[in-house]
């Protein structure tokens, strides 16, 4: 019970530590420049019409929303919990209580899921929103494919975090050029990046109302199912090897 | 509870550098002071002792856990020498912060953040943000947040550094109220007058070698056949001296404004033979006092010793 108690005491304490510190406000600029990008299209002269569910989805969702701006939100946060503290020097305050280190890795995580959650799928509501029509149809389409890519990032950014010492730089790094190079790259390479099964997921949702890959060939696309278990297992693995090296890992290496 | 720290032969490796070399000691009840030149290993050792590194051979036990247990880590309360906080807290929520990871009920989180901020001298201060604090005011909150949950082993990392001599007072008296009370206290720091005043038995490190143990007498006694400097006050200072300068465990004589300065070979002989001299020559001696048979002097002398 204790123990317990102590755990939701770390997570309610990294929550509120996330939430109101820098993370959140970096979170918000790739926000904001898309909300701005998405206001000029709305209402400018070449607004998105009820027949343009396609332009919708493919120019502005899936390759800026999801294949950019879901991970640096993801990353403002995952980063930052661990990696803060990390960089902050105040993760020994944590290490030395009485909770056992793949606890503290796991309240980190439950403490940044509900804000990384928040902020992308959040995100994708009030665009949808935004969009008019045509957004409306994309919310309930897409939302699943949104909620998956963030957990996965959010498993491969806390395994960052726990294995190098500068983890926001190298996952900044990882998230503007391996992602977006990889993950549109020809080929079976593109397999390693998270938003490629993403992409697959939204692909397939927006089937039904016409969307579809820019070019089908080059972009090979596996099956949603697939494509759903291998984000969850993106994040279920990441974790574990992150709770594995956390675990051992001695605190000179940490700081 | 067992307020015992245990290091059983342990060795610690940076790679192919050695950090602590074979250290075997055990920390009871009471203040033990952690003496050291930096870079002596006294900081890996309080590291493995509070479950930041691993033992490359040996073992080190908190109460008979194993340091890196969560067992360990709850009968231990570390104080880091390190100066970073959760700065945007206030000390008071810093500390409640560090408590609600023992898992406490609200109302014994308030009651022990009440009553450790009120031990450390920092109740009325309490609210203030962290950022804004002196560096005393950090080590006490630091302090603090060692002692929230009463632990019966403490591990203080230079906690009176930066605290003035009032704060430092205070600081000692509750550290001597906690030794009262049977805890087992390692304190390090760097200065050695403080540890004098304060420990009950020093631990001496030296390139990672434990290189004495014990009361600062027994330490002391250690060094009883090794040269020491010997001030006598006395009727007849200049015929003392040129008594003493043929007894062979004298090196030198001195005479500074009357009092007379002896550097002897061996401590031990060089009594044996004063105290003979005295009575035969009938020479009154008002004080004896042996000037560097402090910490730093013992430590000094044992350190060219490795």
């Amino acid at each position: 019970m204790t123990q317990l108690r102590a755990w939701l005491m770390l997570v309610w304490l990294s929550f509120r530590r996330l939430l109101w510190s820098s993370n959140s406000l970096m979170a918000l600029v790739p926000l904001a420049g898309c909300l701005l990008f998405l206001l000029k299209r709305r209402f400018g002269a070449s607004g998105f019409s009820e027949h343009q569910f396609d332009r919708f989805s493919n120019g502005f969702l899936i390759e800026i929303y999801l294949s950019i701006v879901v991970p640096l939100c993801t990353l403002a946060f995952a980063a930052g919990s661990i990696g803060g503290e990390r960089e902050d020097r105040t993760l020994l305050f944590i290490l030395v209580r009485p909770l056992a280190r793949w606890a503290v890795l796991l309240a980190k995580v439950a403490a940044t899921l509900p804000l990384a959650l928040g902020i992308t799928c959040g995100g994708l509501f009030v665009f949808c929103t935004l969009a008019g029509e045509v957004g409306r149809a994309a919310w309930t389409d897409y939302v699943p494919a949104v909620f998956l890519t963030t957990l996965a990032y959010v498993g491969l950014f806390h395994l960052f975090a726990v294995a190098f010492r500068y983890s926001t730089i190298l996952a900044l790094v990882y998230a503007l050029l391996v992602e977006v190079l990889l993950g549109h790259a020809p080929g079976i390479i593109k397999r390693v990046a998270v938003n490629y099964y993403g992409r697959t997921l939204m692909y397939a949702a927006g089937e039904p109302d016409g969307l579809a890959p820019p070019d089908p060939h080059w972009f090979e696309p596996f099956s949603p199912i697939v494509a759903q278990w291998t984000l969850i297992g993106f994040f279920v693995v990441s974790l574990i090897i992150a709770a594995l090296i956390f675990q051992r890992r001695e605190y000179r290496d940490l700081a | 509870m067992t307020a015992e720290l245990t290091f059983d032969r342990v060795t610690k490796f940076y790679g192919s550098v050695i950090g602590v070399n074979d250290v075997d000691c055990q920390i009871g009840p009471g203040i033990t002071g952690l003496l050291g030149a930096n870079g002596a290993g006294k900081s890996t050792l309080i590291k493995l002792a509070s479950g930041q590194l691993h033992a490359s051979l040996g073992r080190v036990l908190v109460g008979g856990h194993d340091a890196w247990s969560t067992a360990a880590k709850r009968l231990l309360g570390y104080c880091p020498d390190l100066n970073t906080f959760y700065e945007e807290m206030t000390g008071r929520e810093f500390v409640w912060a560090m408590a609600s990871l023992y898992g406490y009920s609200r109302r014994e989180l308030k009651r022990r953040t009440d009553q450790v901020l009120d031990e450390v001298g920092m109740a009325d201060l309490s609210q203030r943000r962290l950022a804004g604090c002196s560096h005393g005011m950090r080590q006490r909150i630091k302090i603090a947040q060692a002692l929230v949950h009463d632990p019966p082993i403490l591990l203080l990392d230079e906690p009176l550094s930066g605290i003035d001599p009032g704060g430092r007072r205070s600081v000692n008296e509750l550290l001597f109220n906690l030794a009262e009370r049977g805890k087992a206290i390692l304190i390090s720091s760097h200065i050695l007058v403080e540890i004098e005043h304060l420990a009950d038995r020093v631990l001496m490190i030296a390139r990672g070698r434990l290189i004495a143990s014990g009361t600062l007498a027994a330490v002391r006694s250690q060094m009883e056949d090794h040269p020491q400097l010997v001030e006598i006050v006395c009727e007849q200072p200049r015929r003392l001296a040129a008594l003493l300068i043929e007894s062979e465990t004298v090196l030198s004589t001195e005479l500074h404004a009357g009092r007379l300065q002896v550097r002897t070979t061996s401590a031990r002989r060089f009594f044996a033979t004063l105290g003979e001299l005295v009575l035969e020559q009938g020479i009154e001696v008002e004080r004896l006092e042996t000037l560097d048979a402090g910490a730093d002097a013992i430590f000094s002398y044992l350190q060219q010793g490795t």
